[in-house]
């Protein structure tokens, strides 16, 4: 277990490192300069590019940035904010979208597996159909519309809760904001656990269980839902990952200062480093879920045992 | 593993006390302003900064040798007394006795020596550099900025700790606006060096001169705050206790911030105005941006034939698009330099007496058009009208692109969306076809647009090239129309008109910006060019 | 009384033993004769919240082609002097609804406004008549709602083609083969899926232009991975079960195993997914509109609309209604309708 575990992070720091090559040959087929403004003439473009060391080969600028990487250097920001350290500008943003990113995990899953549950124990019934409509009209809507219909209703007419984001009120003014993100969580969880609960209470093991006199909750959480819980599991995994990086829809919304608008701000003008910073940040939360993922399929399904082969390698 | 989670739990918990214990700073029943901005700050840093929002919150912890006052105009901050030389070459500035930095130390001329060699220093690469060499024509600054000199050759002289010295390649004759730029501000030498790379990142690392003081910020922050400098010169002034900036990039939600009581002032998009315009608190300002297109004459032969351009130019109804697709109070533009920013020696406003070309005409449009049909020997043209990603320039772009069709049978137009990045990189370059595209004033003088047209400036994306008008911009810069201002300013519209009448770029409109401020709120100071806002006069009743 | 004298008491009655969950009708079923197609077919008939589905999702592809013909205007086609035009319908009108009234709440107060009257004294109106409304340039909203669902739909069937062709096949073969081939698989689909989606889509609309084909193509490039690893879990869990080493046993191929015998376990669960895949292909067009990057002007999608209705969302809130509810709409048709596909695909369902 210890040295499969091992194996698999030596695999993963490879991945990683094989990102951020592809990332960095992606920007450099991106068009245009972070220093591509109207008033920069073409000399202290030079001049920039030689700071920022952006005139060196593509294979040099990899190395050198993965070496500073090693020693926790990250670059510096060239036009979100200029100059700025990129450690400097997540160390505030960063827990933020982790927080409400997890909040929003944490209230997707328990509501989509409640209505899912629902869906599979009563199918075919009334109370599937509404456990359908509810979790998709969740999905069938863009989050900024939902979004924004939150901060108007709860924002703004009844003023329940802050329209803003705010640090005085991290929490209350957390709330509309991871409402609105775990939409997808719960309709893709609810929608996922109806399907699996359908397979696995249509099993003969189930079937057996039954027969021996187990019924209700205990057979529902003991027998199905755990047999359910590994696909489910799947397919939250990466929603954890899309969730904790923020979402630039939300967060231009109740004006958060999380990574995710950050990013597109990133891409769209060209801030390279934060960019890279951010996709390995994803990345490494990507990748470290996974791993937990495989862990966490041994725990729940005696059946695929770690030590025989990778199940989800 | 699970000590380091402890430690990512704990570390959350730290900074979300010190977030939350950091924003009381400013207690209630203070009056303090709260103002939306609709992108974060770029940069703290005077001669890094490039964009509005930056200057603007620059210019409230720091003050440059002038200010500008209510009505725009240069009237002196820093500089306690200015002695000019004869000839116009040689500013001599005395600097205030009563002028401190936020740590004690005295502002020096040095500071102003420094900040300037900073914006020339080319391994420094500022982007306004050209403001030193180009527009404030600081003597030996072209050689400095080339790297051909030292700094220290550059006109700027330290001749004691409060006087300072600027000598000129030639007589500017709207060098005291040029003062009030933050690529003209102090920048403390010694703190600088102290601060190293990290300088202009936080509270501890900037150091305030001017009306307040920055007390919370992070880099990028969604929202900051600032407080009343009690040890400011003028502090007797400076009503407010503070400000508080909120970054809000989706208008809607600005909007009902402002409704709920978060802010005192908001920017409004669009259709907001529909729903506000009864509202006395409704006010629009001169944003001092020219919107226009830009067409490429090196590439393609038929966006060179004048004809061709002067139907494309009349084809579009300019009131439309600020009546109904813009609706921020924008007025449609026929000319290249915009109005209310400039005034000239007779005391007017340069718009009043220069040349406006006819604008949207569907019928002289159709005989431009047919001339150049027949010139070019041509009945179909394909246009490919590139533009931002921004859904406004979009509208318009939409808008434009049918009127083209509808207006010019035998015209297709494509739309080409791109980020501003690239959008740049590629009119620049030459690899577009036609474009829309912006520029802002930096300077009082109409020579921050007309400059753009000589021949191989970087900003000349059409690639258009004339003698005669590089004449009369070379002269006016630093030849005979430059020492003498009424001829110059005669000189400026005959180049105006110039560029009018070859039609090298396609005017749309001057952008003015919506806005909403609270009643109790009073002397906001909006300006077109450099500070956009100024709150040294605001109070709150 | 002895022990056998007891046993001797007990009368069995025909009602002792039933077999569970099951009803007349299915008793008397032979599926044994049915093929596998027409027995789904059967069983989806059946599902009354299926068909409705179906049903509808057919009257959106027809109103999605001949929607725009039925109206006055193009889909392009701006009216700079009637923008922000509220909806107005021949004949409902006189109802009192859909008359082109529209309530402004205007920080000063409400305000009623109707965009059509051109004479106020009188009351008289124009003669024009945008159903659904016009949007801030004058176009007409309903032909543009179903010129967007057009493409749309489009991007429905390229999600569910990529999930079907590319994804699932990708996971079957990997889960299939294990060992090597699976490694190797999996490094691949965990390099491109660590790359954030939003990272890929927006660097490549930069790289290749705004455009329906670039859209296409980054769907092509992230839209297969959660399918992928679906069909992969799936394909763990089945791949040791009896059925399909009795199938090797018989002899059978791998791809006979893997697309005959596996996959019709487990295609129910596959196809909830695929309809994960088409809002997700949806929004992510949608979300390139967002940001300015989707399909230019004057072309539409449903996810273009909504950007462009959002930005008047406070002000027009009609404008964004229309595409909203169509979209809306299409995606529970298409979960139904899964769900009922599931059922009647689902073998296990019989047992039932």
């Amino acid at each position: 277990m210890r040295r499969y575990i091992g194996k698999r992070l030596l695999i993963s720091v490879g991945t990683l490192f094989v990102v951020i090559l592809l990332l960095f040959t992606l920007l450099q087929y991106m068009p245009g300069s972070p220093f591509n403004d109207e008033k920069l003439t073409d000399d202290q473009r030079a001049v920039l590019y030689e700071k920022y060391g952006l005139d060196q080969p593509i294979v040099v600028q990899f190395f050198k940035y993965v070496y500073n990487m090693l020693r926790g250097d990250f670059g510096v920001s060239y036009t979100i904010s200029k100059n700025t350290p990129i450690s400097q500008l997540l160390q505030t943003r960063l827990p933020i979208s982790l927080r409400i990113g997890g909040q929003a995990v944490l209230l997707g899953a328990v509501i989509g597996l409640i209505l899912g549950i629902i869906a599979a124990i009563w199918h075919g019934t009334f109370w599937d159909t509404l456990s359908t409509i509810i979790s998709v009209i969740g999905v069938s809507v863009p989050s900024y519309v939902f979004a924004l219909g939150l901060a108007y209703v709860f924002g703004y007419e009844l003023r329940w809760l802050p329209l803003l984001y705010s640090n005085d009120l991290p929490f209350e003014s957390s709330v509309l904001p991871s409402i609105a993100l775990c939409m997808f969580t719960i309709a893709s969880i609810a929608r996922f656990t109806r399907s699996e609960m359908l397979e696995v209470l249509g099993s003969d093991y189930i079937l057996l269980a039954e027969s021996k006199g187990v019924y209700g909750p205990r057979l529902i959480v003991r027998h199905v839902l755990r047999n359910a819980l590994i696909p489910i599991v799947t397919v939250l995994a990466p929603l954890i990952v899309g969730l904790m990086t923020g979402s630039l829809v939300v967060e231009k919304i109740f004006s958060i200062p999380g990574i995710g608008s950050l990013l597109v701000t990133a891409i769209q003008s060209n801030d390279y480093n934060v960019v890279i910073v951010l996709s390995f940040i994803y990345s490494a939360m990507y990748i470290g879920i996974m791993l937990v993922v495989d862990i966490l399929y041994g725990v729940i399904d005696p059946r695929i045992r770690l030590s025989k082969e990778a199940p989800h390698d | 593993m699970r000590n380091s989670a402890m430690k990512l739990v704990a570390l959350v918990l730290c900074l979300t006390l010190a977030l939350t214990v950091g924003s009381f700073a400013a207690a209630e029943g203070e009056k303090v302003l709260k103002v939306h901005i609709e992108t974060e700050v770029q940069s703290l840093d005077p001669q890094v900064a490039t964009d509005g929002t930056s200057f603007e919150v620059i210019a409230d912890f720091t003050d440059g040798l002038y200010q500008m006052d209510a009505a725009g105009a240069s009237v002196p901050a820093m500089a306690a007394e200015t002695t000019v030389s004869d000839d116009g070459l040689t500013y001599t500035f005395k600097i205030r006795d009563d002028a401190f930095w936020s740590n004690g130390d005295p502002v020096t001329a040095d500071d102003f020596v420094y900040g300037w060699q900073r914006a020339c220093d080319p391994a420094f690469a500022s982007e306004y550099a050209f403001m030193i060499y180009d527009i404030a024509l600081i003597k030996n600054s072209v050689a400095v900025n080339k790297g051909e000199m030292p700094l220290d050759e550059l006109g700027v002289k330290a001749l004691d700790e409060k006087t300072l010295q600027v000598q000129l390649e030639s007589p500017v004759s709207y060098f005291y606006s040029l003062l009030y730029f933050p690529t003209f501000y102090p920048v403390n030498r010694a703190f600088v060096a102290a601060c190293g790379d990290t300088y202009a990142t936080s509270p501890e690392t900037v150091l305030s001169n001017g009306a307040f003081i920055l007390t919370d910020y992070e880099p990028a922050a969604a929202s900051f705050t600032l407080t009343k400098n009690p040890n400011y010169y003028d502090a007797a002034r400076v009503k407010l206790d503070g400000l508080t900036y909120q970054v809000i990039k989706d208008s809607q939600t600005a909007l009902l911030s402002y409704q709920n009581g978060d802010l005192d002032t908001v920017a409004l998009s669009g259709d907001q105005v529909e729903l506000v315009q009864d509202d006395p608190e409704f006010s629009t300002v001169n944003a001092g941006y020219l919107w226009y297109i830009t067409v490429n004459q090196i590439k393609y032969p038929e966006l060179a034939n004048v004809n061709f351009r002067k139907a494309l130019a009349a084809a579009y109804d300019r009131d439309a698009i600020c009546n109904s697709i813009i609706k921020d109070g924008s007025a449609p533009a026929t000319f290249a330099v915009p109005a209310n920013f400039a005034t000239g020696p007779d005391g007017k406003d340069f718009r009043e007496t220069a040349y406006t070309f006819e604008g949207f005409d569907k019928a002289s449009a159709a005989t431009f058009y047919a001339a150049a049909c027949e010139e070019l020997g041509q009945k179909e043209f394909n246009l490919t009208l590139l533009v931002e990603d921004d859904a406004t320039a979009q509208n318009i772009a939409a808008f434009i692109q049918q009127e083209w069709q509808n207006t010019l049978p035998g015209v297709t137009v494509e739309l080409k969306v791109e980020t501003k990045k690239q959008r740049v990189q590629d009119i620049q370059n030459g690899d577009y076809n036609v474009c829309l595209t912006r520029w802002g004033p930096d300077y009082a003088d109409p020579m921050t647009y007309l400059n753009m047209w000589i021949t191989n400036n970087s900003n000349n994306y059409g690639f258009w090239s004339n003698e005669e008008y590089d004449a009369i911009i070379k002269s006016a810069i630093s030849g005979e129309l430059a020492l003498d201002p009424v001829a110059r300013w005669q000189g400026l519209k005959d180049a105006e008109k110039i560029v009018m009448d070859n039609m090298v770029i396609l005017p749309v409109y001057q952008k003015n910006n919506a806005m909403m401020t609270k009643s109790t709120v009073k002397g906001i100071e909006s300006h077109p060019m450099a500070l956009n806002r100024v709150y040294k006069n605001t109070t709150i009743e | 009384m002895t022990d056998k004298e007891q046993i001797a008491e007990i009368i069995f009655r025909p009602d002792d033993f039933l077999l569970k969950g099951a009803d007349e009708t299915k008793l008397d079923m032979n599926f044994a004769s049915q093929r596998f197609w027409k027995d789904a077919y059967m069983r989806f008939r059946k599902n009354k919240g299926a068909v409705f589905s179906l049903i509808m999702i057919l009257l959106v592809v027809l109103l999605a082609i001949f929607g725009p013909l039925v109206s006055n205007y193009t889909y392009q086609e701006q009216n700079i002097a009637e923008t922000n035009m509220a909806p107005r319908i021949p004949l409902l009108e006189d109802l009192g609804i859909f008359n082109g009234d529209e309530t402004l709440r205007t920080s000063t107060g409400s305000k009623l406004k109707n965009a059509y009257v051109i004479n106020k004294e009188t009351g008289e109106k124009k003669d024009t008549y945008y159903w659904l409304g016009s949007d801030a340039l004058g176009r007409d909203i309903w032909t543009r709602t179903w010129t967007g669902t057009r493409i749309s739909l489009y991007i429905a069937i390229v999600a569910v083609l990529i999930d079907m062709l590319i994804g699932m096949s990708y996971g079957l073969i990997s889960g299939y083969f294990g060992g090597k081939v699976d490694s190797v698989m999996q490094r691949f689909a965990e390099i491109v899926n660590s790359i954030p989606t939003l990272v890929i889509v927006t660097l490549l609309m930069l790289i290749l232009k705004p455009g329906l084909m670039t859209i296409t193509i980054a769907l092509m490039i992230t839209g297969w991975i959660g399918m992928s690893r679906i069909a992969r879990a799936q394909m763990l869990k089945l791949k040791e079960q009896e059925f399909v080493l009795a199938s090797h046993t018989l002899g059978a191929s791998n791809w006979r195993v893997i697309f005959s015998e596996i996959l019709p376990n487990i295609i129910g669960q596959l196809i909830t997914n695929t309809m994960f895949s088409i809002p997700n292909a949806i929004f992510t067009e949608a979300f390139l509109s967002f940001v300015g990057l989707g399909i230019p002007e004057p072309m539409c999608s449903l996810g273009s609309l909504i950007s462009y209705a959002f930005k008047s969302f406070t002000t027009h809130p009609f404008q964004i209604v229309p595409p909203v509810i169509v979209l809306a709409l299409l995606m529970l048709c298409f979960n139904m309708l899964a769900d009922g596909l599931r059922d009647a695909f689902d073998p296990k369902m019989k047992e039932m």
